[in-house]
């Protein structure tokens, strides 16, 4: 009898928690059944009357039932809450296509950029930066550098002068003696820097442009050491099909010199406008350290050797990047500016 | 320099293309910028014999001919007037080309038909004064001696085919600047033995004199003049010079003037030795004194310029006057006339960088001065005076005087390097044996004597031991230089503390939307002026001597004016919401450093330039505080005492530690924009960034974070309005001392009620101690003193 009251009521709550669409008529279920004057707790409240024979028996069942109803609840719940939230969910639906509110990137300058993969390059096979004046000693940019008073080379660089002894820089090679002077072998560094010659501002020319030096001294330092690091430095930059030229050329500075040409990074070498149908591009000029530069910075020439490099950076921003005006690059016009 | 294929075959052979050739020379150091060729653009005309001359029965102004042609026989309607018959004339046959593109097909000309065409000097694309017997518009005549080359290609003929080589010659080769030269470079470039066509010149012995033709010599400046030579030819029969030295000279870009003339300047093209000739009758008391100039001393060089001199100048004078600068160009008063009988040849050696001041003084670079400048051998003057004399006679110009005037105080010294092959394979990274150095230094006519190199005497440039292992590596191959990395000590490669905080710096800027941007640092005054920049600071501009020109006569000392111009041009065109930053310096002169032979100083600047509706005096601050975050500087004051005409008097600060300013920033004066046309509000900031890297201080501890809590508080004060909330708040952070973690400011309240020229500022405050748990005993009467000094120091009333 008992038992038969017990089972149709766990059926019929159970029923009832399946139909509950929301919160409340759920929490009702629960009341109807679980609270104070509930129908399992009327149960519970009669068992008084039973046998004790029938007692732990029935007790047993109704303890069963009610914990299948409250884990019936809870579940019921959960779901409940679960599509509340999808529903307000659902709600809150918005155009993603939407503007984005961003605060735009600037950017960095052609120039700075090529200085910078230079730099990265050179910094990885254990060089430093060196940086220096820009209003130069005569003595730095020329003496020091075996271009004595009178020499040629002082009149085909067309130099501005402030007075007869300072100068603003031609060469970022000034360095080549200010470092040498103030640190011991070994030295290698990089010097990227401003340098102006009286050139006047046209498509390829500029009075103020940039250079980047390069200094190697210690014991030992070779020609092919020179050739070695270029090829290293032109094929991580331009990439590994690069090729290099050596060519015999003459700096007062270096001694044996060279210029260097890669094969043409725009058309590989076939011939365009950029290498002017050549297929090599002039990208720099090194060599190795004149005797007499080293015993100018007192440096000794029978222990130490050493190369040096040097290249514009425009030329190569220009050529890497397709610009065919130098002006592009200092009228820094935002619509330019913002292609990097 | 250029040199054309024909006249370096006189000294080596040459049996590859014009092209391979100039590849091979560029790749041992003379560098080819150009071909030039000329020819190419004739083909199929020959040379014809006219045979009959007929009338044309349908046109008056046209005739009919027969030509021979050597293998046919042509007929060719023309109208030409100044042909006869038997004439030697250029035939364009049928399927023939002419310069321009010009194609000639056999056609009818008023019914007859023509099978080609005769040609005029300008339809052979040559030019009247080349061909003066020639007229311009008939046919041109040919030469009776070509009858016998009938058939034959007109190029060949006339040698129209020239191959022109412009090379780039280093200012350590002032011996390639002659095709001798050259000729030994293409010699020992391609393996060919070097002709030596001048060896019989080399091997002449002239008798020395001290006067020849009653003239004598004498250096007075022997510093500045190392040789003088002088021989004399006489019955001198000026005229113009042969074809063949002609076609040479304009080669090598040089006008044919009369034979004489021609022969200097082809001695000075063949051997690099520049050469001049005196008329005799020219030089006052048959005396060559070779002297410095008077000041102020006059002389009319052969362009009929009147230049006036120095005693820094060298001449070549007679006992009264001077009639020529010395190395740079001849005086009109001893040019040579058609009258002239007896002719001295100079021959000499000056001090180079003498010769190059003088032709850059008095505005002259001539094809001399610019060989001497570069330092000429003494040893080659006396070979190119007897292969001038050499050339007098093939020309028959005149008569060769025996004997030689050779004033020669400082003779050439030897070089002598030692050779040791061991060094030179070190220096260059290769394994070359003794044997394979020797021979090429052999190819170079280097001399191997006891362990020593001695160079030939046109190699002044062979000086060292490096000298050497270049002579020898271009020989032997640039390109067979190996590729090593190098074998030495280690060494630690990366940025300093300021190069670093650059690139953190830049990419913080442009996440802030800002652009790089690179200006010119030279200037005018007009713009610092423009940008109204203190007058002490323009007082210290560093001002060119040689400027390029006046718009950039000063370095800046200021980064406003160049960024000015910039923000000008980005406002002219229109863009909009600009942001620009540049790191650049600027360069002062201060203490009169640069009076002083001193370097002046220079500073590099971060500066910030912005106009647009997004930006305005507080976004740019924030943008300037973010700078100074990730420089790691934590204590700074920013403050508005500064006066600085360029900004805006009321919306300008500056930032600083201890007295150093580290930046000023604000919005640019509206008069400053307005002068450079910007019709917008202009935001600028001017940050010392050397400084930056001085004061920031990065983190290198952790600092345990705080766990004990924090109690908030909230202040409301009423001020006067001229009162900073600057003040204030450093008021209240001098009052809590070390327990104040946050300091926000959430309302500023002006009302009627508080009263004019008052206003209300709220703070909230977070306070916590790293030690214990505050209690609000203790920040109650923390905060009681912070009213009570705020009252004391500014008069702060608290807001009910």
């Amino acid at each position: 009898m008992m038992e038969e009251q017990i089972s149709k009521i766990a059926k019929q709550a159970k029923e009832e928690i399946i139909n509950s669409k929301d919160a409340n008529s759920l929490n009702e279920v629960r009341i109807k059944y679980l609270g104070k004057k509930g129908e399992i707790t009327s149960i519970l409240r009669g068992m008084g009357s039973l046998t004790p024979e029938q007692r732990p028996v029935i007790g047993e069942m109704i303890n069963k039932v009610r914990d299948e109803i409250e884990t019936a609840i809870k579940n019921a719940e959960k779901e409940i809450k679960n599509r509340e939230l999808i529903n307000n969910l659902s709600k809150e639906k918005i155009d993603v296509t939407m503007p984005a509110k961003k605060q735009e990137l600037g950017s960095i300058h052609p120039i700075t950029k090529v200085i910078d993969e230079v730099k990265e390059i050179f910094i990885g096979l254990g060089y430093r930066i060196a940086e220096g004046p820009e209003v130069e000693f005569a003595e730095y940019n020329f003496d020091k550098l075996n271009t004595p008073k009178g020499h040629p080379a002082r009149d085909i660089q067309d130099t501005m002068y402030i007075t007869d002894d300072i100068l603003l820089r031609s060469q970022t090679s000034t360095m080549q003696a200010r470092v040498m002077e103030n640190q011991k072998p070994p030295i290698k560094i990089i010097c990227p820097g401003t340098v102006y010659r009286a050139d006047s501002v046209d498509a390829t020319h500029s009075p103020i442009f940039h250079q980047i030096e390069g200094l190697v001294v210690d014991k030992k330092i070779t020609m092919a050491d020179l050739k070695g690091t270029l090829e290293a430095f032109t094929k991580t930059y331009l990439g590994e099909d690069t090729k290099i030229r050596f060519r015999p050329h003459h700096f007062p500075f270096t001694e044996p010199s060279a210029e260097v040409d890669v094969s043409c990074f725009v058309c590989k070498g076939k011939g365009c406008n950029v290498c002017k149908g050549e297929g090599w591009i002039e990208i720099l000029g090194c060599g190795m350290v004149h005797p007499n530069v080293f015993k100018f910075c007192k440096i000794n020439p029978k222990e130490y050797t050493g190369f040096a490099f040097g290249f514009g950076v425009e030329r190569i921003a220009m050529a890497k990047y397709g610009i065919n005006d130098m002006r592009l690059l200092y009228e820094n016009d935002i619509r330019f500016l913002k292609q990097f | 320099m250029k040199a054309s294929i024909e006249w370096l075959k006189e000294f080596s052979d040459i049996n590859i293309s014009t092209n391979q050739l100039s590849e091979i020379l560029t790749m041992t150091g003379s560098k080819v910028e150009d071909i030039e060729e000329s020819g190419n653009d004739i083909k199929n005309v020959v040379v014809g014999k006219i045979l009959t001359i007929e009338k044309h029965p349908d046109a008056d102004k046209l005739v009919i001919t027969k030509v021979d042609v050597g293998n046919e026989k042509l007929q060719i309607v023309t109208g030409a007037s100044n042909i006869k018959e038997g004439d030697i004339v250029p035939i364009a046959k049928n399927g023939s080309e002419l310069p321009g593109g010009i194609h000639i097909k056999t056609g009818k000309l008023r019914g007859i038909e023509s099978c080609g065409m005769m040609c005029s000097i300008g339809e052979l694309g040559l030019s009247i004064e080349d061909y003066p017997e020639q007229i311009e518009d008939g046919i041109m005549i040919l030469p009776k001696k070509y009858e016998k080359n009938l058939g034959e290609d007109i190029v060949k003929i006339l040698k129209l085919k020239e191959e022109i080589l412009d090379f780039e010659i280093t200012s350590n080769r002032p011996d390639c600047l002659s095709i001798e030269g050259i000729g030994r470079e293409v010699a020992v470039s391609l393996n060919e033995k070097f002709k030596n066509p001048r060896a019989n010149i080399d091997s002449k012995k002239e008798e020395s004199k001290s006067e020849l033709e009653g003239l004598k010599v004498d250096i007075l400046a022997p510093e500045l003049c190392y040789r003088y030579i002088a021989r004399a030819v006489k019955n001198v029969k000026i005229g113009p010079s042969p074809d063949w030295m002609k076609q040479r000279l304009k080669a090598c870009g040089m006008r044919p003037i009369n034979n004489i003339v021609d022969i200097t300047n082809y001695v000075m093209l063949e051997m690099g030795q520049p050469m001049h000739a005196f008329d005799i009758t020219s030089i006052s008391g048959g005396h060559i004194i070779v002297r410095r100039a008077l000041d102020g001393e006059k002389i009319t060089t052969l362009d009929e310029q009147q230049r006036t001199l120095n005693k820094e100048n060298l001449v070549i004078a007679d006992e009264k006057k001077a009639i020529a600068i010395a190395g740079v160009m001849g005086g009109l008063n001893s040019e040579i006339e058609n009258n002239t009988n007896t002719v001295i040849f100079e021959s000499a050696v000056f001090n180079g960088s003498n010769i190059r001041l003088t032709a850059k003084q008095v505005g002259l670079r001539t094809e001399a001065s610019s060989r001497y400048e570069k330092g000429l051998s003494p040893e080659n003057a006396l070979r190119a005076i007897n292969r001038a004399v050499e050339l007098v006679n093939i020309l028959e110009a005149g008569e060769e005087i025996s004997g030689v005037i050779d004033v020669y105080p400082t003779k050439q010294k030897e070089n002598k390097i030692e050779f040791i092959p061991e060094r030179i394979n070190a220096l260059l990274g290769t394994e070359l044996s003794k044997n394979e150095m020797e021979e090429i230094l052999n190819k170079l006519n280097i001399k191997i004597q006891d362990g020593f190199a001695i160079p030939p005497y046109y190699r002044m440039d062979i000086e060292g031991e490096a000298d050497l292992a270049e002579e020898i590596l271009r020989i032997y191959g640039y390109d067979k230089l190996g590729s090593t990395l190098i074998c030495a000590e280690t060494t630690l490669g990366g940025k300093n503390k300021q190069q670093k905080l650059e690139d953190t710096l830049k990419n913080l800027l442009v996440d802030k939307g800002f652009s790089e941007i690179y200006t010119y640092s030279l200037l005018n005054e007009k713009e610092l002026i423009k940008s109204k920049i203190d007058r002490e600071k323009v007082e210290q501009s560093i001002i060119l001597k040689n400027p390029l020109n006046e718009d950039y006569n000063r370095m800046r000392v200021s980064t406003i004016p160049s960024i000015m111009q910039t923000i000008s041009l980005n406002f002219a065109k229109k863009n909009q919401n600009v942001n620009l930053f540049e790191i650049g310096r600027i360069y002062l002169n201060k203490n009169k450093n640069i009076e002083n032979n001193k370097l002046p100083i220079e500073e590099t600047m971060l500066s910030l330039a912005s106009y647009g509706e997004h930006m305005d005096f507080y976004t740019l601050k924030g943008i300037v505080e973010n700078i100074m975050e990730a420089s790691h500087i934590k204590r700074y004051e920013l403050s508005s005492n500064i006066k600085k005409e360029s900004y805006h008097p009321g919306r300008v600060a500056k930032i600083s530690v201890g007295n150093d300013t580290i930046a000023i920033f604000g919005e640019i004066h509206p008069i400053v924009a307005n002068n450079y046309g910007v019709g917008t509000r202009v935001y600028m900031a001017e940050i010392y960034l050397e400084k930056l890297a001085i004061y920031g201080r990065a983190n290198n501890k952790y600092t345990e974070i705080a766990k004990f809590p924090a109690i908030q508080r909230d202040i409301a004060i009423v001020i006067d309005e001229e009162i900073e909330v600057g003040t204030i708040e450093k008021i209240i952070i001098k009052k809590s001392k070390n327990i104040l973690e946050n300091l926000k400011l959430f309302d500023i309240y002006r009302s009627e009620k508080i009263g004019n020229g008052k206003k209300g500022v709220a703070y909230s405050l977070r306070f916590r101690s790293n030690e214990k748990t505050l209690s609000d005993e203790e920040i109650a009467k923390l905060m009681e003193n912070i009213i009570l000094e705020l009252k004391k120091e500014v008069g702060a009333d608290l807001r009910k």
